[in-house]
């Protein structure tokens, strides 16, 4: 009977307490000595793993990089007779991927504060990066000159807000991870997102006025902003007449860079032209064939 | 009253209750709070702030099923990407080795720390208090009971906000 015993024993053996690391990088193997003799039954639980295992006491137990990839908390927990446990957090490797977001995908020329860029910086098993690391944000325009900004991360996001350049067409924004000394990246890192600058609201908005009898045909100058960008064709532009046959309104597309159309007057009259919030100059009929004032 | 109908009356009273506590555990939320004062460099709207608060819950209530069941299918629909990916994987490694783990929930106080401008993403941190029982088979082999802090993404869908990340950091010391 106490043979029994001392052959039970000698196989569960007798484990003292286990002691973890207390942090651990995401992705690197390590280990830690396993007090006492015999056997036991090893386990750790993590955010995306549970690995269970006979080990020997009195010897190192390796734990393999595969088995804590994902950040987060982990639980070693030792049995034999008796269980007994420890905890150890692992945090994420250096940056190595991003994940960023350019808002919106089509913004007026000249806006202040009109252009959101947000990046969020994860490792290489994308856990989030939650030690600052500096994502750098590099602006080209397709005409004129780019700039950059360097950003911190703060828990892992970063962002900032940029004002649109005064210049339409295609604008890159390229958010970037530098793996030199001192940034918490793994290496060079890119990723780059485009947005189209449009023409903002109608600047100087005029028209001319040809009379013929009864019929006024209104056209317009080459509709542009105030930073010269010519307006897209297909933008509407509103014409208002009012003479002694009441109030009329022609909503006309820019064709061409110009929006054109007719009306048939009566008598005096006053006509008026508007592109979106902007108004453009007023005309006034006297109601003789050909005049204007 | 017949007897019959007396029996009858007794089986729908009996019926009404086991239904009652069966449904009960299961259809009963942990307790969210969610605190977004100060967020940036969005402003949170009070819809958004009410279903943020009951789809974590949700998803809480369904991640304590899962683990304690070891059966991905438990973590419904509330988890996506990075999340689900680890506790799928997780709960399959639970099922090979016969672990399972019981929450005991005792509540979220989640703050609001990050709101995208275009509403595309919301980062949360999370102090949780829960009790967990982890188990070999039937054998409890390990309960912790100390305060949990977690940093979380969400997303928005179509009739939902998602968990997109949910990592469990160290509480800072106080």
């Amino acid at each position: 009977m106490s043979l029994l015993a001392v052959c039970a024993f000698s196989t569960w053996g007798f484990a003292g307490e286990i002691h973890a690391p207390a942090n651990v990088q995401a992705g690197h193997a390590f280990s830690i000595p396993l007090e006492g003799s015999g056997q036991a039954t090893f386990y750790l639980i993590g955010p995306d793993h549970v690995v269970k295992r006979s080990v020997n006491l009195g010897s190192d137990l390796q734990i393999e990089a595969r088995d804590v990839r994902a950040a987060g908390h982990y639980q070693m927990i030792l049995c034999d007779a008796s269980c007994t446990s420890t905890n150890f957090e692992v945090k994420a490797a250096s940056g190595a991927h991003l994940s960023f977001f350019l808002h919106p995908s089509r913004v007026p020329v000249s806006t202040p504060n009109s252009i959101d860029a947000t990046a969020f910086v994860f490792d290489r098993f994308f856990n989030l990066v939650l030690t600052p690391t500096v994502v750098d944000f590099q602006i080209t325009p397709a005409t004129g000159t780019g700039f950059s900004r360097q950003n911190s991360t703060r828990d892992g996001v970063t962002w900032l807000r940029l004002d649109s350049t005064p210049h339409e067409g295609r604008v890159q924004v390229t958010a970037g991870l530098n793996g030199g000394a001192g940034n918490n990246a793994a290496g060079n890192v890119e990723e780059a997102r485009v947005i189209q600058q449009v023409a903002a609201e109608a600047c100087a908005l005029r028209m001319k006025v040809e009379q013929s009898g009864n019929t006024v045909t209104l056209e317009t100058d080459p509709v542009r902003d105030c930073s010269g960008n010519a307006l897209p064709d297909g933008t509407i532009v509103s014409f208002t007449k009012v003479d002694q046959a009441g109030r009329s309104t022609v909503d006309t597309p820019i064709k061409k860079g110009v929006a054109r159309t007719q009306f048939s007057v009566t008598g005096s009259a006053r006509i008026s032209i508007a592109c979106g919030v902007v108004l453009g100059n007023e005309v006034a009929l006297n109601g003789r064939s050909g005049g204007k004032s | 009253m017949s007897a019959a109908r007396f029996v009858t009356l007794g089986l729908i009273i009996l019926a009404a209750c086991s239904f009652s506590l069966a449904q009960s555990p299961s259809s009963s939320l942990p307790q969210v709070h969610l605190d977004a004062d100060g967020l940036g460099p969005r402003a949170i709207e009070e819809l958004t702030g009410t279903t943020i608060a009951k789809n974590y819950a949700k998803a809480w209530h369904n991640l304590a099923l899962a683990l304690d069941s070891s059966r991905s299918g438990e973590l419904g629909e509330e988890f996506t990407g990075f999340a689900k990916d680890r506790l799928v994987k997780r709960i399959g490694d639970q099922q090979q080795t016969g672990i399972h783990v019981h929450i005991v929930d005792h509540g979220h106080r989640l703050k609001a720390i990050f709101y995208a401008t275009d509403g595309t993403v919301m980062q949360l941190v999370d102090e949780a208090q829960l009790e967990m029982q982890t188990f070999d088979g039937e054998k409890l082999i390990d309960t912790q009971s100390a305060p949990r802090q977690y940093m979380v993404l969400m997303t928005p869908g179509a009739d939902r906000w998602y968990v997109r990340d949910l990592e469990e950091v160290s509480v800072p010391s106080k």
